[in-house]
C-alpha cells in the first residue's frame, strides 16, 4: 500500500465515525410521515392518477365497443316498453276513463196540422221548450221534425205545441209517472 | 419488528401500519447521517436531507421494487437529497465551527487531538467541488465499487474515478499545509 493510500484510509477512518443526531430526529421523522397519508389511500390514488399505457386492438375492441352500443340500444328500448306497460295500467287506475258515448241523432217527428209551432222537451235539454236545437219544422201536411242529438240512455221527453200545449209522442212508451203533470214519453237511445 | 427484514417492515407499512416505518428510521439513520453531514458540512442541513429522503422514501414505498434493498433505495434518494439541498444553499458563507465537530462521536483516544484532527478533515472536505466531495466520499467512507457509484449517481465509472482522483489530490494539498499527515 503506496503512502497516498495509507493517508486516504486514514482520512476515510476518521471521517466513518458515527454521526450524532438530534435526539428529536426519529419522533420529527414520524410526525412528518403521519401527517402524510396512509399507504391504502395512496394506493387507490395512485392507481386513479399514475398515467398507464394501454394497448388498443382495433378488432377486439371493435367488437366490445359494438357490443356496449347494442346493450345500451336494446335495454333503452326494453326499458321504455317496460315503463309504458308500467304506466297505463297505472293510469287506468288513477284516471278512470271518463269519455261519454258520442250522442246520438234521433228523429223526432209529431202529426199536428193546426199547430203553429212545435218543439221538443226533455231531460237531454232541460225541458227548455225554447232550446233551439229542438225546435221542429213542418215538412207539410201537418207533419213537423226534427232531429236533435241525444245522449246514450234512457230518457223522458215530450212536445211542447204553440209553446203552451204539452203533447206526449203517440209512437213511443208513455211514462205512467210524470213529475210534472203532463205527459211524458219514454226513449232508449242505443250506443253504436 | 427490529429483527424484521427490510421487506418484512416495507410489507407492514404499505398494509398501513405507519408506526412499523419508524424500525426503518431506527435502523437507516446513523448510517446515513454521516454521508449528509460530511456532504452538507452542518447537523442541520444533514438533518433537513435525511428527514426529506425518509419522507420521500414513505411516500414513495409502492414504487419501491426490492423491498429486500430498502437501504439501497433510500440512499439513493438521499444522494439526490443532499445535491439539492447542496445547490439550494449554493454560495452560502459557511463558517465550519468546532461544534460541528464535536457532534462526532467517535471513541477517541485523545479527543482533543482527535478533535482537531477531525476539524481538519471536514474543513479540507468542505473545500472540495461537490462533485468530488460525493466521489470520495462514497468511495472511501461508504466503501462502494465504481460500478455501485455509478449505478446510484448515474455517473460514468471514468467520470467517477477522475473526480476520486482529483478530491485526493486536493485533499492532500489542503491538509498538507496545515498537518503533516
Amino acid at each position: 500500500m503506496s503512502d497516498d493510500d495509507v493517508r486516504m484510509s486514514q482520512i476515510a477512518r476518521a471521517l466513518r465515525a458515527p454521526v450524532r443526531l438530534s435526539a428529536s430526529f426519529d419522533a420529527r421523522v414520524m410526525a412528518a410521515v403521519r401527517r402524510l397519508p396512509g399507504h391504502e389511500r395512496l394506493k387507490l390514488w395512485a392507481r386513479l392518477t399514475t398515467p398507464r399505457t394501454v394497448t388498443v386492438m382495433p378488432l377486439t375492441w371493435g367488437l366490445l365497443a359494438a357490443s356496449v352500443a347494442l346493450f345500451a340500444v336494446l335495454g333503452a328500448m326494453h326499458f321504455a316498453v317496460d315503463v309504458d306497460r308500467a304506466a297505463k295500467p297505472i293510469a287506468s287506475a288513477l284516471f278512470p276513463a271518463q269519455t261519454k258515448p258520442a250522442p246520438q241523432r234521433v228523429q223526432f217527428v209529431l202529426v199536428a196540422p193546426d199547430a203553429k209551432k212545435v218543439a221538443v222537451v226533455g231531460d237531454f235539454n232541460g225541458w227548455d221548450a225554447q232550446h233551439a236545437g229542438y225546435q221542429a219544422q213542418h215538412r207539410g201536411g201537418g207533419v213537423w221534425s226534427v232531429t236533435a242529438p241525444v245522449p246514450v240512455g234512457h230518457h223522458r221527453y215530450s212536445f211542447v205545441v204553440d209553446d203552451s200545449v204539452w203533447v206526449a209522442d203517440p209512437t213511443a212508451p208513455r211514462v205512467v209517472d210524470n213529475d210534472y203533470g203532463v205527459p211524458n214519453s219514454a226513449i232508449v237511445v242505443p250506443q253504436e | 419488528m427490529e429483527a424484521s427484514s427490510d421487506a418484512v417492515v416495507v410489507s407492514h407499512v404499505l398494509r398501513g401500519d405507519v408506526e412499523a416505518f419508524g424500525t426503518l428510521v431506527e435502523r437507516y439513520r446513523d448510517r446515513y447521517a454521516r454521508y449528509a453531514f460530511h456532504m452538507l458540512g452542518n447537523r442541520e442541513d444533514a438533518e433537513e436531507a435525511l428527514q426529506d429522503a425518509f419522507t420521500r422514501a414513505y411516500r414513495s414505498l409502492p414504487q419501491c421494487e426490492d423491498p429486500e434493498r430498502f437501504g439501497a433505495w433510500l440512499f439513493r434518494i438521499l444522494v439526490n437529497r443532499c445535491r439539492t439541498v447542496g445547490a439550494r444553499r449554493g454560495r452560502r458563507a459557511r463558517t465550519f465551527v468546532a461544534d460541528e465537530t464535536a457532534l462526532l462521536g467517535a471513541a477517541e483516544d485523545h479527543p482533543a487531538e482527535r478533535t482537531a484532527w477531525r476539524e481538519e478533515i471536514d474543513r479540507a472536505l468542505q473545500q472540495l467541488r461537490p462533485d468530488q466531495r460525493e466521489a470520495f466520499l462514497l468511495k472511501y467512507v461508504e466503501e462502494l465499487g465504481y460500478d455501485e457509484m455509478s449505478q446510484l449517481t448515474g455517473v460514468g465509472v471514468s467520470a467517477l474515478k477522475m473526480r476520486v482522483m482529483r478530491a485526493c489530490e486536493r485533499l492532500r494539498e489542503l491538509l498538507s499545509e496545515v498537518h503533516s499527515v
